[in-house]
């Protein structure tokens, strides 16, 4: 099986300080990689390079086999990667199935048909009941869902989800997580960053931790946590593993 | 070279002026997070106020001063009390017409009242300083030195002062501010009239300087937020640092450049800076990148 | 495999947001009265202010593309409708060319700097963008006052008054007011269009927000240059029409911070971001200038500005919804959506 997305020797600085610092690794089509560190480690400028938000400073990503190291975010969501933010996004002024449809024009030109795929997308995440409510009367749990339903109305190859969970009930981690465990199935490719560990733990068929910058380990969930590096990372961080 | 060096000395001086004039905007967008669009209106209301003092009672702007600043810090204090703080709650742009509409009342008020006709006071000192082959405007000097001062001053209040430090912590983080017991609502009030009452400093500065008309306000706001966005949103030596830029530019230019084109000066500078260097001088966050969702 | 909603959440009332871009009854009305009052010709004193209100309802529609749907807030649009005017006068009174096809050329001149306007302000937001239009404009109008080869300069241009059609000078002011209602109800359809189009719901999302547009697959910069670039032209084409109807240009008039700030007075008056908000807005407030400007005339040089700014405040503080708004609230049946 080709690889999906490569991250080659990818670094990135700011002024004086680097962020991310020669990162490699690749995800392969059906994975659900996890993407964890303790604060500050670079999680969040790692996915803005991936998500072309930012271009690298150094290094290559390939998508797809194809080079797409510092493309503009918009390009970059045409070939098949979506993403959400962690603290979301919505615009505000329109409804709720307005907001998804938005990300449907990516596959479906009509309007009747973005609606349409924008309302499947919203059963999917449990969001039918609200599809004509203005985006700014959800609440943050809602509006999550509202995230990641934007992210699948694209029909994506590779989503990457920038802490989902953050701010959810204990409850509706549970439900998200069990639905993010499902994507891979569906054709979905995840790469997960997430404070929440136990819900990670349990769901990730592989995880990347990194550190400073660096990715410090690589392997499958079990194997991470007993890893004395990544236990040396998480020294004076709470560390949550269910 | 000696012209080069009058050039250079001469805007310095102008642009510290500019720099004064800025002081209170950039306060006012450091502390409150927004814009005052009538910024260059109460500039021009105060200078009309230094004209008056003049033309009626023969005292010169540096005197009139002491009535002028705290009829501005009154005057700022009104503005704020009916038009800024009730606009604080509602979306940004309602902020933006609010104040948009106060400029163009304002100036066509002044317009109703005092015609559109240049209004200039008599000279206040008939010479110049002379060192060597270069010639100071007095003017000038003064206003320089009256930037210094305050620049100083504000700094020293600003650091050491209880209200100084209310105003940093507003500043850094205005809902924490308030968590600290911080009256954040008054902070707003002060730094609104504050900055109202260093324009009318400003004003009283530049009298002597230039001409005052009702649409006089439109070519200083935009060097204020020149000045503002070159030395950093909410820094008081940035403000000095951009003004010094903004006053050597204008000179040279006016000079080396064709005379003709003083007329566009501000409003291409305005625009180079937004294209160029909307970052600021250091790469400080982009106060010209600061949006209006969210 | 889907995630179920904790019935305590779904059985609360959820509002929910009309549906774009249908034709209501109250727009029906509006039009066949407009319709009714350029036929039936009344008193001759009122042609003036109901033609102009529908050119300044079509010029408020024009700036709400950019200004109500694409978050651009604009106080440069004079510089749009004044490329626009001097583009078909200049066509007309030195290549004889006629003002029908004069103003398509003016309104692809004005596009021209819509989008370089767009261009400069690419990275700016908020009162930065608004001060850079401001001085875009500025410049503009500077520029023509200098050009006085072209332009006239500070005379102006005039244009014979010899009534003709091909020369769009017409001998009666009810053909001027059909005229302009057919500028209003064309820039009222394209309005109308855009809330129905994907391209529309592009310019929602870059004005809600840049980043989540761009992560859908959006280009911000693309999308906010033809918003822009198309406001500025159906601006131009208002500018033109302005010249043919007064045959006569004032450089302080057609390009003036107070003519931009008055394109964007009518939407936010009316209803920002709403295709009847603008319409509104100029039917209430163009009869009220014109009222003032001929009442007080030049006796009082800058009374109506005082008047509306001071308008615009409370309104603004008050109503910052606008009429639009402010009359959805009041009424059940939301004619205004």
């Amino acid at each position: 099986m080709s690889t999906l997305l490569e991250v080659r020797h990818v670094s990135r600085s700011f002024h004086t300080t680097t962020a991310v610092d020669d990162i490699s690794f690749a995800v392969q089509p059906g994975e659900l990689l996890g993407l964890i560190g303790p604060n500050g480690a670079g999680k969040s400028t790692l996915f803005n390079l991936i998500a072309g938000v930012l271009p690298p400073s150094a290094g290559q990503i390939l998508f797809d086999g194809k080079p797409v190291t510092g493309w503009k975010s918009h390009d970059i969501a045409r070939i098949g990667i979506a993403r959400t933010f962690q603290i979301p996004k919505p615009y505000r002024q329109l409804s709720v199935v307005e907001n998804v449809m938005l990300s449907a024009f990516l596959r479906e030109k009509s309007l009747a048909g973005a609606r349409k795929l924008a309302e499947t997308t919203l059963a999917d995440v449990g969001l039918a009941d609200y599809s004509g409510a203005p985006a700014n009367s959800l609440t943050v749990g809602l509006l999550k869902r509202l995230e990641v339903a934007r992210a699948l109305a694209m029909r994506p190859k590779l989503v990457l989800f920038d802490e989902i969970m953050a701010g959810l009930t204990p409850t509706e981690v549970g439900v998200m997580t069990g639905f993010v465990a499902g994507l891979p199935a569906r054709g979905i490719t995840v790469i997960w960053v997430e404070h929440v560990l136990y819900a990670i733990m349990k769901t990730a068929t592989r995880m990347v931790v990194i550190n400073r910058g660096k990715l410090i380990a690589e392997g499958a969930p079990a194997v991470m946590a007993r890893d004395p590096a990544v236990v040396k990372a998480y020294l004076g961080e709470e560390m949550v593993l269910a | 070279m000696s012209t080069l060096t009058q050039l250079v000395l001469s805007g310095i001086l102008i642009g510290s002026v500019y720099a004064l004039m800025s002081i209170g905007l950039t306060l006012i967008f450091g502390v409150l997070r927004i814009v005052n669009f009538a910024h260059g209106e109460f500039l021009m209301i105060a200078m009309y106020g230094g004209w008056a003092f003049s033309n009626l009672f023969g005292l010169n702007p540096y005197v009139a001063a002491l009535a002028i600043v705290p009829a501005m810090f009154l005057f700022g204090a009104v503005v704020y009390w009916l038009v800024i703080s009730p606009a604080l709650d509602k979306p940004h742009l309602v902020v933006v017409f609010a104040t948009m509409a106060l400029s163009i009342f304002l100036q066509n008020a002044a317009l109703m009242a005092m015609t559109a006709d240049l209004r200039d006071i008599p000279p206040i000192f008939n010479r110049s300083i002379t060192i060597g082959p270069i010639f100071l405007k007095v003017e000038l000097l003064l206003g320089f030195l009256i930037t210094i001062l305050c620049t100083v001053g504000l700094q020293w209040m600003i650091k050491k002062t209880y209200l100084g430090k209310a105003i940093r912590a507003t500043v850094q983080d205005g809902e924490a501010a308030m968590l600290m017991g911080i009256p954040v609502p008054r902070i707003f009030l002060i730094t609104f009239a504050g900055g109202s009452a260093l324009v009318g400093l400003a004003a009283c500065v530049m009298v002597p300087l230039f001409s005052v008309f009702p649409s006089v306000g439109l070519n200083f706001v935009l060097i204020a937020f020149v000045i503002v966005v070159l030395g950093g949103m909410g820094s008081i030596e940035g403000a000095l640092l951009g003004g010094i830029c903004v006053g050597v530019m204008q000179s040279l230019s006016g000079y080396y450049i064709a005379p003709a084109f003083g007329q566009m000066f501000f409003f291409v500078l305005f625009l180079l800076v937004m294209i160029f260097r909307p970052n600021g001088l250091l790469g400080q966050k982009g106060a010209a990148m600061i949006g209006m969702n969210e | 495999m889907s995630i179920a909603i904790p019935a305590s959440i779904s059985s609360r009332r959820i509002p929910v947001l009309p549906k774009r871009g249908q034709i209501s009854w109250f727009e029906i009305v509006l039009l066949v009265i407009s319709l009714g009052l350029v036929v039936s010709g009344i008193a001759p004193s009122l042609q003036d202010v109901i033609l102009l209100s529908f050119l300044f309802a079509g010029l408020g529609l024009a700036w709400n593309i950019a200004g109500g749907y694409a978050g651009l807030i604009s106080f440069g649009h004079s510089a749009f409708f004044g490329v626009g005017a001097y583009t078909s006068t200049i066509l007309l009174l030195r290549y004889d060319i006629s003002p029908w096809i004069g103003i398509w050329v003016g309104a692809l001149i004005a596009a021209v700097f819509g989008s370089i306007l767009a261009l400069i302000c690419a990275r700016l937001r908020g009162p930065f963008f608004i001060l850079s239009t401001l001085a875009f404009a500025e410049v503009v109008r500077i520029g023509a006052l200098n050009w006085s080869s072209l332009t006239g300069g500070p005379e102006g241009l005039s244009i014979p008054p010899m009534a003709s059609l091909a020369g769009m000078v017409f001998a009666s002011k009810a053909t001027y007011a059909a005229l302009m209602l057919g500028y209003l109800v064309f820039v009222y359809g394209i309005t109308k269009g855009l809330e129905a189009s994907r391209f529309g719901y592009y310019l929602f999302a870059i004005r809600d927000n840049d980043d989540a547009a761009s992560a859908a697959g959006v280009n911000p910069l693309l999308g906010r240059t033809a918003a822009m670039a198309l406001s500025a032209a159906l601006t131009g084409v208002g500018g033109s029409l302005f010249a043919q109807y007064f045959l006569y240009l004032d450089p302080t008039y057609v390009i003036s911070p107070e003519l931009s700030f008055q394109f964007a007075l009518l939407p936010a008056v009316g209803g920002l971001g709403t295709a009847i908000g603008p319409v509104l807005g100029s039917f209430l407030i163009t009869p009220l200038s014109e009222l003032l400007r001929s009442h007080l005339g030049n006796a009082a040089a800058g009374l109506h500005l005082v008047i509306y700014s001071f308008g615009l405040i409370v309104v603004m503080l008050y109503f910052p919804a606008g009429l639009a708004g402010a009359l959805n609230k009041l009424t059940r049946w939301k004619p205004f959506s």
